[in-house]
């Protein structure tokens, strides 16, 4: 038998095709980061990157050891002439073990995890965060500053309509100098402090790059979520609950600029917001049917 | 007591098995002997495993090609669906999406799991004639499989498929001017009101028969383990499908009456909803997985030649899983907007939860630990399923932890989650199951040679599919999205996503082989012994197939189920209906 058709080269046939397969695509995403996390932009997601990390090589142990005990078993204990199996129901030491250990463990990363939840997370935002208000909305984003005052103003679900998509409270004169933008657009290493509502159904504030996901209420407002963008760029937020036929396209720019960048373009925004004296601003005139 | 009664009216029963014949009718059609409704269930879920198989290549196919017409048939295809040139259209795609994850959990894995082995093997496990209600039975398969031609009628509806996911999350799916598919998600909301009733039946009837009708001596502590699943299972479905099924009486409702349990705008609380379908939908997934566990955990023990390690601790892990499965569901929920704090608490429900699942196994690690394995093609499959399921377990964990959910919430790396438990566990725990109990339900054998290139093919292609869809969610890929390429941060994954797609189409491929498989063996497969793989339970003891009635005598139960390679006997099994010979040196446990 020609050694081409033995089975040892057939195999090793199969494995050069499936590898010569991984090995193309393997090309492309070593300059594209595919693999892995995208690069983190914030400074709560190095907490989170060390925290999958950490579940990473807790698991990846776990998994490596499981699995080398399972296949060493599978191999030495396969069917042998003459050898019987061993008769055995169990052992209760071992079962007290196994339940232990893993109780404790994931207790401990419970713990870890609740410690970052609460205390980095959603911790109080610091007081000279950037308020932002985003409305979301079949299919699109808006994003609404506050202006001079660095006030975003009251807001209650109950306001929020075609012609108030943040639902800004008509009686509040904090709001009447906000002004929207259709891009977010942030400074770089200060807080910005989201506050998220929706006009007709659930819609998601998701930015892989920022480690950050909140479903976007309708009917509810939700103001906890904050964070520190660290990288000068652009990024893109994605809407990721699924919200209708135009979902797979809901999606806004952002971009992070240095705080010099961001005053002036803020107070370009700013200045064209020339609010009167007792006079209610266009965009929140009307409310909502109570 | 009720055994007894119960038996002695098997046995009256079991005198007029071999006098009448039924009619066509009675014998296929409304058939009330659950040996023929499990049959029934089976062909059923294969028809819907083909047709949600069909949805997921048309997924695959988008996420790959995006724009690019579907050969062949693709100009064939509804409106709603596809353009005029035959590619794929937004609002179509999310109706596959959700489709085939309808089709998937409700009408394949649901009464493939429950409907096919609950029915089956629950009577000739514990040596009773037949379930305790067999007109409830047939009428449970009969309303199951209504159910399942509603869901899929609204393929024929101009507006097409539910769009709004099979999570359905409300205000989408609570409006048609949201969700673009009134009568299809209208559709959605009968379809599964239906397969509740069914599921609600079922489970009576398992819970009823596996405690009143046990032979004698079949205590609960010798059950065999998928009986001990299917019935905690059962116990689950009880418990959650009627709080699905009120969930989707409401959105009826509110679709088409005006009402507003979930709608915003008029005050209702879109967050009810998802309490709703998650306190139905968590334990729903261990009733999708725990009688697959058992499934496997009885193929571990036969070819292992080995008693289960640790039975007990088995049964006390699945009771432990159903009770904590009712106070897990908030963590589907922790960037919903819910009060952060039942994120902290649901988060540590769900770690809890995680320790009966190492604990079980760690116990199928002890099951092969000493054995004299034999690796026939169900044996294969139920080693998959270990190994599948400890990625699907682990992989878990990364969600269960608040701050990492934060970033792959509603990422790819959730649908490979998922997919390890549902695919790679329970299913390859069903295919392996299938190749298992063949002989008994058709009297002939399956191709061993054929099962194993079935079983290195989707073993394979299942996780060349599956396992990249980790590495697509950690770079950032929402689920349910119809055109990836559309988002600057996830152009770069288009090699993968085509790479997935192709494995997906192998995987799809596979499957055939099995269906070939399975129907030619059905009528030229060899025929089978009562006992082929020489196991312990009742069922071996009976002729391949079983009679009308299953036992001419009600059998005595002696022993636990799983009693192989007794010292001090000479053949390597001690079925349950023998007394042990007196010189087998039985453990007691």
């Amino acid at each position: 038998m020609s050694f081409w058709r033995s089975s040892f080269a057939r195999c090793g046939l199969i494995v050069a095709v499936l590898l010569a397969g991984l090995g193309t695509c393997w090309a492309d995403p070593r300059t594209s980061n595919l693999w892995w996390l995208p690069e983190n932009a914030t400074e709560g997601g190095v907490y989170i990157d060390q925290l999958i990390y950490f579940i990473l090589f807790l698991t990846g142990a776990v998994f490596v050891l499981t699995q080398a005990v399972y296949i060493f078993f599978i191999i030495k204990y396969r069917a042998k002439k003459g050898v019987r199996a061993t008769y055995s129901h169990g052992n209760n030491r071992l079962e007290i073990i196994w339940t232990a250990i893993p109780t404790a463990i994931f207790i401990g990363l419970w713990g870890y995890s609740n410690h970052l939840w609460w205390d980095v997370l959603h911790s109080t935002p610091p007081a000279n965060a950037l308020q932002v208000g985003v409305a979301a909305y079949q299919f699109g984003f808006s994003f609404q500053y506050p202006g001079a005052d660095g006030k975003l103003g009251k807001a209650d679900a109950n306001f929020v309509s075609n012609d108030n998509m943040f639902g800004n409270d008509p009686d509040d004169p904090d709001a009447k100098d906000n002004f929207t933008s259709s891009t977010l657009e942030i400074p770089v290493n200060r807080a910005v402090h989201i506050r998220l509502d929706s006009k007709d159904v659930i819609h998601a504030f998701y930015v892989p790059q920022f480690r950050v996901y909140q479903d976007i209420l309708p009917g509810r407002i939700i103001d906890w979520v904050w964070f520190t963008p660290t990288k000068i760029g652009k990024f893109q937020l994605a809407c990721s609950q699924l919200c209708g036929s135009g979902h797979y396209n809901m999606k806004a720019d952002i971009q992070v600029v240095s705080e010099a960048d961001f005053e002036k373009w803020y107070q370009e925004k700013a200045k064209a917001v020339q609010p009167q004296p007792g006079a209610k601003l266009s965009s929140i005139t009307e409310t909502k049917d109570q | 007591m009720s055994q007894t009664i119960a038996h002695s009216g098997a046995e009256a029963h079991a005198e007029t098995v071999h006098h009448h014949e039924l009619s066509f009718f009675h014998k296929y059609i409304w058939s009330e002997d659950h040996k023929t409704i499990a049959i029934q269930y089976l062909f059923a879920s294969f028809f819907f495993l083909i047709i949600g198989g069909l949805l997921a290549m048309g997924v695959r196919y988008q996420l790959a090609f995006s724009g690019a017409p579907i050969p062949l048939i693709g100009t064939l295809l509804p409106k709603w669906l596809v353009t005029d040139a035959g590619a794929i259209q937004p609002q179509g795609y999310n109706g596959l999406v959700t489709m085939h994850a309808t089709v998937m959990v409700f009408l394949v894995m649901m009464p493939l799991l429950v409907g096919v082995f609950g029915n089956f093997l629950i009577p000739l496990k514990i040596g009773a004639p037949d379930m305790a209600f067999p007109f409830f039975n047939a009428l449970s398969f009969w309303l199951f499989l209504v159910s399942g031609i509603i869901l899929l009628s609204s393929y024929f509806a101009p507006t097409g498929f539910p769009a709004a996911g099979w999570t359905a999350y409300a205000p989408l799916s609570a409006n048609g001017a949201y969700n673009g598919s009134q009568a299809g998600q209208s559709l959605w909301c009968i379809g599964l009101f239906l397969n509740g009733l069914a599921s609600i039946a079922g489970a009576v009837n398992y819970i009823t028969t596996v405690i009143n009708m046990r032979a004698p001596g079949m205590k609960m502590f010798r059950l065999p383990l998928p009986v001990w699943a299917i019935f905690i299972t059962s116990i689950l479905l009880l418990l959650a499908v009627p709080v699905l099924s009120a969930a989707a009486a409401m959105l009826f409702f509110d679709l088409n009456f005006g009402t507003s349990f979930f709608e915003a705008s008029h005050y209702g609380q879109p967050l009810l909803w998802q309490h709703l379908f998650w306190f139905f939908g968590h334990p729903e997934v261990y009733i999708l997985v725990l009688p697959a566990m058992g499934l496997v955990s009885e193929m571990l023990a036969v070819f292992s030649r080995k008693p289960i390690f640790g039975y007990k601790a088995m049964v006390y892990a699945m009771v432990a899983i159903g009770f904590l499965g009712f106070i897990v569901w908030g963590h589907h929920m922790f960037v919903s907007g819910m009060n952060l704090m039942l994120s902290s608490t649901f988060s540590l429900s769900t770690m809890v939860i995680a320790v009966p699942s190492a604990i079980k196994t760690f116990n199928w690690l002890g099951t092969v630990w000493g054995g004299s394995i034999r690796f026939t093609t169900p044996m294969c499959f139920a080693l998959a399923f270990v190994s599948m399921f400890v990625i699907g377990g682990l992989s878990g964990i990364y969600m269960a932890s608040t701050p990492v959910d934060l970033f792959i919430h509603h990422t790819y790396f959730i649908v490979a989650h998922f997919h390890y438990v549902i695919f790679g566990g329970s299913l390859f725990g069903v295919f392996g199951a299938i190749y298992f109990w063949f002989p008994k339900m058709f009297g002939r054998m399956m191709n061993e040679f054929w099962g194993k290139v079935h079983f290195v093919l989707s073993f394979m292609f299942f996780n060349l599919t599956f396992f990249p869809m980790h590495n697509l969610g950690l770079n950032g890929m929402p689920r349910r999205i119809a055109d990836p390429g559309l988002y600057d941060f996830l152009k770069s994954q288009q090699p993968l996503q085509i790479f997935v797609s192709l494995s997906a189409f192998g995987l799809g491929l596979s499957t055939l082989i099995f269906f070939v498989n399975f129907f030619y063996s059905m009528f030229k497969g060899p025929k089978a012994p009562r006992n082929p793989w020489n196991s312990t339970t009742l069922e071996w003891t009976l002729p391949s197939p079983p009679g009308h009635g299953n036992f001419p005598v009600t059998p005595t139960v002696y022993n636990g189920p799983y009693e192989y390679s007794v010292p001090g006997m000479d053949q390597d099994f001690l079925p349950q209906n023998q007394p042990a010979p007196k010189t087998a040196r039985l453990a007691v446990h």
